[in-house]
């Protein structure tokens, strides 16, 4: 009887294919976020009306559940059996694979933005996440339990860290994200190339120690460095970094033996000295890197020397965005480096002390489609390219990649684009010493820094992919004749954006690719850096010479040969330009 | 079947059936925000005492995409007297008695004070908004489609 309050059923004569018999009505299926009217025939069975709106929704039939007036129809119920008639509303909730309702998230409770990541775990990080992130990436690891999807949400913070043209900031953010987000960092942790990286005490104490302020403090306090050189105590934060749960367990503990000791008469003092002598320096060194304290997290723990293993609690912070500068070489000649690098080592910047590689943490990082627009933008951007490999640890970075070519020939090989071939790796790996030299060189970072090279880079490149589908033949000649002045530092990450769509490309083509990249590039290494461009080096040092103006420096000519003979370099030019004038 | 009462402070007082008619008719129209629903739970109640609720749970809780099904009874005192409610599915939630899932209403801040301006989706919002809060953020809850047995 109450039904006929509500709307009155009019007879729709439209033909819909559906119709197989019967009215069609019109019901609205509505969403928190979304609302769309389906027609659907008036004796129609649930499941036919989930058909459609699977259709409709783009969501599959199974991750449907539908709900009328507070009841859920199931499958075998019929519509009108339901008392669903045309112009009411049925609401619709889509299950995703972690059930993370849609018909839950963001409308009708504002509020829960503010409830972050912390409801599910106890950690103890601060939560500033909410707050510069967009919700969307706090849905990050609730969406799928691909990890790449994960990390596919960078595209947001991608976003934030363009806004302030800042890399330093993005990866400050993607710490709190992570930090803020202990899911992510157990997806990372899960990541069998962190484990197996984790399980190497060699290569982790190597990369501890190339670490110049670890080495700082670990002449400061020698009981650091005893506890690095004990490989007993390494396997032991290794294990502890792999296993979260762990951790926190291992953080607990600590905790309460912390304040145990507080309670021992003296102990307070003692507990003090400690955090001022161990705690402090290798905070304020992270600080330094980042602005705030990636070790916060693990929550003041000081104490080296009672019991060792609880520094080594702070190091096991793991950057995902680290990678991008930590990770390789041909990678910081772009974090646009996605098909290159990754994997295996890392460099233990003190943003990283366990160096560990979130570009390890999956090649596939880079191949998502947050990290690909990312890369665009830092090819648009070249002073956010500046920036980051301006970044200190970005140099030490390649500096102990330089150094030990062993090191950074591992990060290579364990690259998927190359896992498939070692004749590349062989060719790769004896490029390998040019490449660092290459890079430390100023001039190819100011090429790479200069968004035209970058185009023409990825147009060449463009224009090689198309030849080689067209004309495979042709490639070799024109290959061999040299391409004039392309330096692979930029030229692998005008690689990138083409090859890491076919991500695990073992396409010979490509790999044929890279081999006469890396021969230009040894080739252009070898005659110096003035080939960077076809641009003249007025065009290139523009911006230097502008300034070089504003400072005073009337002498465009002299500026522009101290420019030359410094690559570039604004301070060094100065100083030739003062030096060579009267004083 | 019209209950007319006598009129508080203020104006009018719609009738019981008035007031369940108007719900129902919301409740099939998709009021609220797509996060509640309710409807009659038998077409054939006359006194419209019988109602079903669904509530999703919200994002970000521990009721994080769980659908809850309720049962919603508006005695022939409503709306002056608030309804009966009780989860269906098993709930850990405060206010809410662990065994049979009745819901004591005053646990809810927003409700425990009842008026006769409050109806069925305000109930269920509330106890919605009620998941959300922090004395509920950290309650495991029994796996899902357990319901109470009674």
């Amino acid at each position: 009887m109450a039904e006929q309050g509500a709307a009155d059923l009019g007879n729709n004569n439209n033909n819909k294919p559906e119709a197989s018999e019967g009215t069609i009505i019109k019901v609205t299926v509505k969403t928190p976020k979304d609302k769309e009217e389906i027609a659907i025939a008036e004796d129609a069975s649930v499941t036919q009306f989930k058909e459609e709106i699977s259709k409709r929704f783009k969501a599959k039939q199974d991750q449907l559940v539908l709900i009328f007036a507070g009841k859920i129809l199931k499958d075998g119920d019929s519509l009108s059996q339901h008392g669903i008639k045309d112009g009411l509303t049925v609401h619709l909730v889509i299950k995703t694979a972690h059930k993370a309702a849609d018909g839950g998230s963001t409308s009708a409770s504002s509020s829960t933005s503010n409830q972050g990541g912390n409801s599910t775990t106890s950690s103890p990080a601060a939560n500033p996440a909410p707050t510069t992130v967009p919700t969307g990436s706090g849905h990050t690891p609730t969406q799928t339990p691909n990890i790449m999807s994960g990390f596919g949400d960078l595209a947001s913070l991608a976003g934030l860290g363009m806004g302030s043209a800042n890399f330093m900031e993005l990866q400050q953010q993607m710490q709190r994200q992570l930090m803020s987000n202990p899911e992510m960092l157990s997806q990372i942790m899960e990541n069998p190339l962190v484990q197996n990286m984790m399980s190497n005490p060699d290569l982790m104490r190597q990369m501890i120690m190339a670490n110049p302020q670890m080495q700082q403090l670990m002449e400061r306090n020698p009981e650091i460095s005893h506890m690095l050189n004990n490989p007993e105590l390494m396997r032991q934060t290794m294990e502890l970094a792999r296993n979260p749960a762990m951790m926190q367990e291992m953080m607990r503990n600590q905790d309460r033996a912390l304040s145990n000791l507080e309670s021992i008469p003296g102990g307070y003092n003692a507990l003090r000295r400690m955090y001022t002598d161990i705690q402090e320096p290798m905070f304020s060194a992270a600080r330094e890197q980042f602005g705030n304290n990636p070790f916060s997290a693990l929550g003041g723990n000081s104490d080296s020397g009672a019991q060792p293993s609880r520094t080594e609690n702070r190091e096991p912070l793991p950057n995902p965005w680290g990678p991008p500068n930590s990770s390789n070489p041909s990678e910081s000649g772009g974090g646009t480096t996605g098909s290159t690098s990754t994997s295996g080592a890392t460099n233990p910047s003190v943003s990283n002390p366990l160096g560990v590689n979130p570009g390890s943490l999956g090649n596939g990082m880079f191949n998502s489609p947050g990290m690909q627009s990312l890369l665009q933008q830092i090819s648009e951007n070249p002073q956010l390219m500046q920036n980051m490999l301006s970044a200190p640890y970005m140099r030490s970075m390649m500096q102990s990649l330089a150094q030990n070519p062993e090191l950074a020939s591992q990060v290579m090989m364990n690259n998927p684009l190359f896992a498939g071939n070692p004749q590349l790796q062989e060719q790769f790996r004896s490029q390998l010493p040019i490449f660092l030299q290459q890079m430390q060189n100023p001039e190819a970072l100011s090429v790479m820094t200069n968004p035209r090279a970058m185009q023409a880079l990825m147009q060449i490149q463009q224009g090689l992919q198309t030849l080689q589908t067209e004309a495979p033949g042709l490639m070799p000649s024109l290959m061999t004749s040299g391409i004039p002045g392309v330096p692979t530092g930029g030229a692998v990450p005008a690689e990138n954006p083409a090859s890491s769509p076919s991500s695990a490309a073992t396409n010979p083509a490509q790999q044929q690719l890279m081999q006469q990249m890396l021969q230009m590039f040894a080739g252009g290494g070898g005659s110096g850096g003035g080939n960077g461009t076809s641009q003249t080096p007025e065009v290139r040092f523009q911006t230097q010479l502008d300034q070089l103006n504003a400072m005073g420096f009337i002498n465009r000519e002299a500026n522009l040969q101290a420019l030359i003979a410094t690559g570039g370099d604004i301070n060094a030019a100065i100083e030739r330009l003062l030096g060579s004038q009267p004083s | 079947m019209q209950h007319l009462k006598s009129h508080p402070a203020h104006g009018v007082v719609v009738p019981r059936s008035f007031r369940l008619l108007e719900e129902l008719e919301e409740g099939q129209k998709g009021g609220g925000d797509g996060t509640v629903s309710w409807g009659l739970a038998d077409d054939d109640d006359m006194m419209l005492t019988h109602w079903n609720g669904m509530i999703i749970g919200p994002a970000k809780t521990v009721y994080e995409g769980r659908i809850y099904s309720l049962k919603v009874d508006c005695g022939h005192r409503y709306p002056e007297y608030p309804p009966m409610v009780r989860f269906v599915n098993k709930i850990n939630l405060t206010g809410v008695n662990s065994s049979t899932g009745a819901v004591d209403l005053k646990s809810v801040s927003a409700l425990s004070r009842w008026k006769n301006s409050y109806n069925i989706k305000m109930v269920l919002q509330e106890l919605r908004q009620h998941m959300m809060m922090k004395e509920n953020s950290r309650l495991s809850q029994p796996p899902e489609g357990q319901v109470y047995s009674n």
